[in-house]
């Protein structure tokens, strides 16, 4: 059996079948959106690559797991590598240390091998593009809490602390964004 | 529990992973009897994914793919899930230590069970020689007390022409109608012959048979004699093994008449 790489088609189940095509296929489509999120998280390439290697096995023992009704395959993936992220970054303690522009550590490899196919460059550039509009319609300090929660793991207080803001606020402020995230969830299903 | 606003307010700060430990449990508690509610978590869910795919994705390095997918590390997770997942092999060495270790467990209890049945033998055996030490210990003490007794008598028997230097010492018990015999220098019998001790009362009694020591002694307890003043001589014949009911010849060994 193997799997094709349209973007309709059920990769993680084919996964969990035990199909390494659709399993390539999977890393293909979406290590680069998992690599940006760890670097985004982690800030560093070298626990960045460790952790994604680690999010791509458990993707491979647990695709069993993947339960196409409570969400996309992309969302699970995006779950796992962020869940093991802020592992990582918990762990190892190095929030401190963390560069505000993940992107200055990040060396693009010439040698990168992409295997997915123009159609799927196309729609998923387009569902960025979407997907960002939609971001830069919340507004600022809700976007900045919903970050500072996501990418670094922090708690209410923490945020609260780092904003210099009152708890409540910055839960609201979470709540709402939030709620309008949801909202505009329903353009990308 | 809490209403599905408050569940649902909480559901937007879990996806998020800002909600505190008390209202993760909270919302636990909710979820479990809340289909609709646990709607809208899966939602907010995959909502909080779009802070991710709008990141510009990165490219990681190639070296990472042939890690992750097709590369011969020992870490490739293909590899490792085919290794386990198809081949058999490890299932051919987890039997084949099974059965090293399955067939060292039979043959170390093997051992044992020799080894619990030698010493089961051997606590058998000296049940029995206990036994028969306890008993051979009653006898002699029994031996003793008679003669010890102050009513016991001695009888002399002397060796006839069969065995001129045997002889015999009898300590007879007249009121408990016992005696213990004593015999010394008698000829080996041969195995299919016994020796046998008659008391002559009115007629000859057997009082028992016995074999002699490779020295010629030996030693026999009688019971229930006849009343002593009816014993008139004792003797000792050679008779098939196992003794006879009336002696079968005249040819004795050893004799004594009683003085009582």
């Amino acid at each position: 059996m193997s799997a094709s790489v349209d973007s309709s088609s059920a990769l993680i189940p084919a996964v969990a079948g035990g199909d390494v095509a659709a399993f390539e296929a999977v890393y293909d489509r979406y290590s680069g959106t998992l690599y940006a999120l760890l670097l985004r998280i982690l800030g560093n390439a070298e626990d960045a690559q460790e952790v994604l290697q680690e999010a791509f096995v458990k993707v491979w023992t647990t695709a069993r797991m993947f339960d196409a009704a409570r969400g996309s395959e992309v969302a699970w993936l995006i779950s796992i590598a962020r869940s093991k992220g802020i592992d990582k970054l918990r762990s190892r303690k190095i929030r401190s240390d963390r560069e505000n522009d993940a992107g200055r550590e990040i060396s693009i490899h010439s040698a990168f091998v992409d295997k997915t196919t123009g159609a799927d460059v196309a729609i998923l550039s387009q569902e960025r593009i979407a997907v960002r509009n939609a971001l830069a319609e919340l507004p600022e300090a809700q976007r900045i809490a919903l970050e500072l929660a996501y990418f670094e793991g922090l708690s209410q207080s923490e945020i609260s602390e780092r904003l210099h803001e009152p708890l409540g606020t910055v839960k609201t402020r979470m709540q709402l964004g939030m709620k309008k995230l949801r909202e505009r969830l329903q353009a990308f299903r | 529990m809490i209403a599905h606003d408050e569940a649902q307010e909480i559901a937007a700060l879990d996806a998020v992973g800002a909600a505190s430990a008390d209202e993760e449990r909270d919302l636990g508690e909710h979820l479990a009897a809340c289909a609709e509610c646990r709607r809208v978590r899966d939602e907010y869910a995959e909502a909080v994914t779009l802070l991710a795919r709008g990141l510009t994705p990165v490219p990681p390095p190639a070296e990472l793919r042939e890690r992750v997918v097709s590369g011969e590390a020992a870490d490739n997770v293909v590899d490792a899930r085919r290794r386990f997942g198809s081949s058999k092999w490890w299932l051919a060495t987890a039997a084949t230590i099974f059965l090293a270790l399955w067939g060292w467990r039979e043959l170390t209890m093997r051992v044992e069970r020799e080894k619990y049945t030698t010493q089961e033998a051997e606590i058998r055996r000296l049940a029995e020689d206990n036994l028969r030490l306890s008993q051979n210990n009653e006898k002699l003490s029994a031996e003793m007390a008679s003669l010890a007794s102050a009513g016991t008598r001695t009888i002399s028997l002397s060796g006839q022409q069969a065995a001129p230097s045997a002889s015999a010492r009898v300590f007879l018990e007249p009121e408990r109608r016992r005696a213990i015999v004593f015999f010394y220098n008698l000829p080996a019998n041969a195995k299919d012959k016994s020796y046998q001790l008659w008391v002559i009362a009115a007629k000859p009694q057997s009082a028992g048979v016995f074999d002699v020591t490779g020295s010629g002694n030996a030693t026999i307890t009688i019971e229930n004699l006849p009343v002593a003043t009816e014993i008139k001589a004792l003797a000792v014949t050679l008779e098939p093994r196992g003794g006879v009911a009336q002696p079968s010849n005249s040819n004795f060994f050893v004799m004594g008449s009683s003085s009582l």
